[in-house]
């Protein structure tokens, strides 16, 4: 069986490589594509203190899919920038969580939260991967993680048990965004391989912390009430139409200029 | 003299000052401020705002209304500022030395027990008498970050990885102007400033 050598000496099958790549690029997709739409909040924010903190969430959130697509190249993947920035809607493997416009100010707190949790919970795990590279950015990242969880949570339970009017939208936003967050626990094809083998965290069990910690935090803390999540959904392949005019917007400038090697 | 502005003209939520300190056992420093609701959204938004990327180990926060402060100018004109009451107590005393400083403006100098604000200026001013400024408040009003490896490492330790331009890269348009000073082509009260 082919074997791709890892800087650290960690051997890993070409099947294991695949599915490495593809994880990578998932949650590389994720974050770009929650990036760009905290961005987009950028000069909007309530006022210039949290515009700016959520300018430094979206930069964060960026640094990890260079992380990510930083080592997927060392297995073999494109450029970062090529991923980021030449591929189309049907190639990004996103979650249709993070693609969804911004709306209001509740509905992207409550959003953050919810992606925040799951990926300081995942990456927390991934500290213990036997893959060493992966381990080692899962210990970098999950650092700025677990402050934008404190940030987060903090407006969601502010609003939550704000005015009538700000616990109207922090539950809207809730019941809207609810069953589409459960799609960040699907694996990828492969995964089971690469969990079995101790590279990649146990999904399931990761999904069962994030419940009982999102559940303790938004109804127990804020009083929020949870809906029914979807029991199957589309994959990541599946998006709204919403990603298509996202991607355009955000691609706009590298594909103008294709030759651009410093901005 | 810290002035808060009358409730029915100011919309924003209560000002924040932030002090910043680099290192252990370093003093923190005014660096700035920030608008926040409560206590710990001014720590998080103060954490976004002064230390996404330079050195920190530790930020406090004191709303303005807790703070007094005074130049000498001041204190010759008002001198009841002396006289401002406040709870007895431990009281922080900052100053300010000199202009010629960026990103920080006052150093929190150390603590005096007071029997309110206009004693410890008074004190403030008597144990530094030739400064720019004097800032007391109540150790009372002071919220700070947490000291524990976990808020070091989530709150603090990520900037040291974070890479920024210093002012210098950047050109500068034009000539210096400190050049400009030099020829004699500027009055140099315009340019007191200057270096920020």
């Amino acid at each position: 069986m082919t074997t791709t050598p890892s800087i650290s000496g960690t051997e890993l099958t070409h099947p294991q490589t695949q599915a490495l790549l593809l994880k990578l690029t998932v949650l590389a997709d994720d974050e770009i594509i929650l990036a760009h739409r905290n961005g987009e909040w950028t000069g909007h924010a309530p006022i210039l203190e949290e515009d700016i903190a959520l300018a430094n969430i979206a930069q964060d959130e960026l640094g990890h899919a260079g992380l990510y697509l930083s080592l997927a190249q060392t297995l073999g993947g494109s450029d970062p920038d090529r991923v980021a920035f030449w591929r189309g809607p049907d190639d990004y493997r996103n979650t249709r969580l993070v693609e969804l416009p911004k709306g209001d100010w509740a509905f992207t707190m409550v959003r953050q939260f919810l992606y925040d949790t799951a990926e300081a919970l995942w990456l927390e795990a991934a500290t213990r991967s036997t893959y060493a590279p992966l381990a080692e950015i899962a210990a970098k990242a999950v650092r700025e993680e677990k402050f934008h969880v404190q940030h987060t949570a903090l407006w969601v339970e502010r609003l939550a048990l704000g005015t009538p009017e700000s616990e109207r939208r922090t539950q809207a936003a809730l019941t809207e965004l609810w069953p589409y967050a459960a799609q960040l626990f699907q694996p990828v094809e492969g995964e089971a391989e690469l969990t079995a083998a101790g590279i990649l965290p146990d999904l399931n069990a990761v999904h069962a912390r994030w419940t009982d910690l999102v559940t303790r935090h938004l109804v127990d803390k804020c009083g929020l009430t949870l809906p029914d999540a979807p029991t199957t959904q589309p994959g990541r392949d599946t998006h709204t139409e919403h990603l298509a005019p996202l991607l355009e917007e955000m691609q706009s400038v590298a594909r103008q200029h294709p030759d651009a090697e410093v901005w | 003299m810290t002035q808060s502005q009358s409730p029915s003209s100011d919309t924003q939520w209560p000002r924040w000052e932030v002090f910043k300190q680099d290192a252990p056992g370093r003093p923190h420093q005014a660096v700035g401020s920030v608008h926040a609701g409560d206590p710990p959204h001014a720590l998080l938004t103060a954490r976004n705002v002064f230390v996404r990327r330079p050195a920190a180990v530790s930020l406090w926060c004191v709303r303005e209304d807790d703070i007094l402060t005074a130049t000498p100018e001041e204190l010759t004109t008002h001198p009841a500022l002396l006289d401002t009451p406040g709870e007895p107590g431990t009281y922080h005393v900052g100053v300010k030395r000199t202009n010629k400083r960026s990103m920080t403006f006052v150093d929190l100098s150390g603590t005096v027990q007071a029997s309110g604000s206009g004693d410890a200026l008074r004190q403030a001013q008597s144990m530094h008498p030739d400064v720019l400024a004097w800032m007391v408040f109540p150790e009372s009003a002071v919220v700070r970050t947490d000291e524990d490896p976990g808020t070091v490492e989530s709150w603090f330790a990520p900037a040291k990885d974070k890479t920024y331009k210093q002012q210098q890269h950047y050109g500068v348009i034009g000539r210096h102007v400190g050049e400009l000073k030099r020829a004699g082509l500027m009055s140099g009260r315009a340019t007191s400033e200057e270096g920020a």
